[in-house]
């Protein structure tokens, strides 16, 4: 018999086989657990709540009106944090557009990398966190690559909470290899119990919020 | 397991060590306030919190009771996106399938994110005897990797090392560096690790990291980081391991969400970790970067010998770590003492399952019963009721110590028979109540010089509260 064989006849000696319509049910949906009032905000109150939940995680937030304003927005960031003048990007079609005095660059992450930019294609108010699924798009290094990652996020695409994220994501058909839920800049408190910033992936992370 | 076998049956000499160990007691007195702190403000901010604790319960019990079907339906998954599910009944199994992947990728390096399963099954020292090089790169891994040893705790794996001993291994394994480098503040160590790791990430051709869950409705493994090393370790390297163990599988993923709703808030006390990742599969065709091929390695390993079992419960852990972070007796004596992979409360009840009653016996008589652990468990897991079905089972064995099985004998004696029992606590009562000389407390105690040694003893007022209740009437 083979080892699959083995352990799974061993579950159904345990468990006497199970109940097959509980099991249909509960992955056609019929989950009810209790969903908290930080995961149910509406309208505005929930952008506002994703900005405060995401500055809560140490990550920073500048709204924009409309994408046009990213080119202006993102020179200034990266001025105002001594950084060069380029930005790597995968192939979002939002991201062709005259970046003026910054050099974009597109492709994977890379050893050394000043700053990356993504897009998020959803993102949750209930704990301020950025969901962004791999792709030619977003390749999924540059999560990880750079030093500053900036996060383009539209203001539409921020759900209250798990439950109407997952909907979301459902009902925009999409199947990426990995899908990221980044909530602020990564940490590590392994050297004497104390939380720095910037362990193995960015150090800072800035979020701009379109619309 | 070579350099990893368990210490776990000399609990008590690990225990009488650590204690004397000044680094040891150093780092855990700083360590603990944090996490019981964090964990006490994360849910006094959630006012749904004990609800969702019982909705992750039901639910795992749930998986746990039709949990051939959830593993059926997450390897179809699985397979349907382009990756290949591999079933290992051992440790031993899994070394071998792990191994049989690398050499067919040409591995020289592994890099590893952090995976409980992988140091369960020694994997690091199993690939190094085979000549694959496997690389820790979540910090903590990464300095007890160093140290060569075992994770004290299951989500701050070097919570016993002090900063200075950090700086010490780091000078003796960066040689490459400037020696008269200043190490002296924290965010200077951790840059030069994240220097000397980066560039280690792109050297390796397979990468290995755990899962937290498994999804059945996806085919998706999760894992849930700070740091973002298992992403790196998962997206660089041509080719991802994950090492699972079979219970970790959740049907959907609003139920994943339910356990990622308690799982940080009751580890580090944050709402949700930095990163959760969900994989699924190999890189598309159109992917620029990713993973070529994508394996899971499903983990029994003991696990499905507890279903059905008073230990089935255990099964429910989603390794938060709160349990041991609320435990006096690990507080006091580390994670080390316990001898194998798995320290404190869920340690005391899943390492005797895993390794055998006869080498774990120990450590669930390593306990107060206080009771903090499964209080503060997301799972609602009974911790001290399975620790005492193990002292059970121990008992049954005959593998307690001779002291201990006379005392049980004669505490039953006396516990069945009412007028023996009144007899020996009404001549125990006078008699300590002479010996304290009416100072009321006494410094020492026939037979309890371990209790007498750290406090005195009340001492009894001469009559026993059943004859005073009597004279009362």
């Amino acid at each position: 018999m083979s080892a699959r064989e083995t352990i799974l006849s061993r579950i159904r000696r345990a468990t006497g086989g199970g109940d097959p319509a509980s099991v249909e049910a509960r992955l056609a949906g019929g989950q009810g657990a209790p969903i908290p009032r930080q995961g149910r905000a509406e309208g505005d109150a929930r952008v506002e709540q994703f900005i405060a939940k995401a500055r809560a995680a140490d990550a920073t937030v500048s709204r924009l009106a409309t994408a046009d304003d990213l080119p202006a927005a993102l020179a200034a960031e990266l001025r105002a944090r001594n950084l060069p003048a380029a930005i790597r990007t995968g192939a979002d079609p939002l991201f062709d557009r005259d970046w003026g005095p910054v050099e974009r660059s597109t492709g994977t992450g890379r050893l050394d990398e000043p700053a990356t930019l993504s897009r998020a294609r959803m993102g949750m108010a209930e704990t301020g966190t950025l969901l962004l699924a791999s792709g030619p798009e977003n390749p999924v290094t540059l999560t990880f690559l750079g030093e500053t990652h900036f996060v383009v996020i539209d203001a539409a695409d921020i759900a209250a909470g798990f439950e109407d994220m997952w909907a979301g994501w459902r009902a925009r058909g999409l199947d990426p290899r990995t899908v990221n839920l980044v909530t602020g800049p990564s940490r590590s408190a392994d050297i004497g119990q104390t939380l720095q910033l910037g362990a193995h992936g960015p150090v800072a992370l800035h979020v701009f919020v379109l619309g | 397991m070579s350099a990893h076998a368990p210490t776990t049956p000399r609990f008590k000499q690990n225990a009488r060590e650590a204690l004397a160990n000044k680094n040891i007691q150093a780092a855990m007195g700083n360590a603990q306030a944090g996490f019981v702190a964090k964990r006490a403000a994360a849910r006094a901010a959630l006012p749904e919190f004990d609800d969702i604790r019982d909705a992750a319960r039901d639910l795992k019990n749930h998986v746990l009771a039709n949990l051939d079907a959830y593993l059926e339906r997450y390897e179809a998954k699985v397979t349907a996106a382009g990756g290949h599910v591999h079933w290992a009944e051992t440790a031993e199994d899994a070394q071998r399938i792990v191994l049989d992947i690398c050499r067919e990728a040409g591995a020289k390096t592994v890099n590893k994110g952090k995976s409980m399963i992988s140091e369960e099954c020694g994997i690091n020292d199993f690939l190094e005897e085979h000549g694959v090089r496997a690389q820790e790169t979540d910090l903590g891994e990464y300095i007890i990797q160093l140290r060569h040893e075992m994770p004290s705790h299951i989500i701050a794996p070097a919570v016993h090392v002090t900063v200075p001993e950090v700086e010490a291994e780091f000078r003796k394994a960066h040689t490459h560096l400037d020696p008269g480098r200043n190490l002296a503040e924290l965010p200077s160590l951790l840059a030069e690790a994240r220097g000397v790791l980066r560039e280690k990430y792109f050297g390796a051709e397979v990468g290995i990291t755990g899962a937290n869950m498994l999804i059945a409705e996806t085919g998706q493994s999760v894992i849930v980081t700070n740091e973002g090393n298992g992403d790196l370790s998962q997206s660089l390297p041509r080719v991802h391991i994950v090492m699972a163990s079979i219970e970790k599988i959740v049907p959907t993923l609003e139920d994943a969400s339910t356990v990622l709703r308690v799982l940080a808030r009751s580890a580090t006390g944050q709402e949700i970790t930095v990163y959760t990742t969900f994989s699924s599969g190999p890189r598309r065709p159109e992917d620029p970067d990713g993973p070529e091929e994508y394996h899971v390695v499903l983990l029994d390993n003991g696990r499905t010998g507890m279903l059905g079992t008073e230990f089935q419960e255990m099964l429910r852990c989603i390794r938060c770590g709160a349990c041991m972070n609320h435990c006096p007796v690990y507080q006091s004596v580390g994670g080390h003492a316990y001898g194998w992979v798995y320290p404190g409360p869920m340690g005391a009840v899943l390492t005797p399952s895993l390794i055998g009653v006869e080498k774990g016996g120990q450590l669930p008589n390593a306990s107060t019963f206080c009771g903090r652990c499964e209080s503060v468990c997301p799972m609602r897991i009974p911790l001290p009721k399975m620790m005492r079905h193990w002292r059970e089972r121990e008992f049954e064995k005959n593998l307690t110590p001779s002291a201990a099985r006379w005392g049980l004998a004669a505490w039953r004696f006396l516990g069945t028979r009412a007028w023996a029992y009144r007899l020996v606590t009404a001549a125990s009562a006078r008699a300590l109540a002479l010996a304290a000389m009416g100072k009321g407390r006494l410094a020492r105690l026939p037979m309890g010089g371990g209790w007498t040694a750290h406090r005195d003893f009340p001492a009894p007022q001469g009559r026993t509260f059943q004859s005073q209740w009597r004279g009362e009437r």
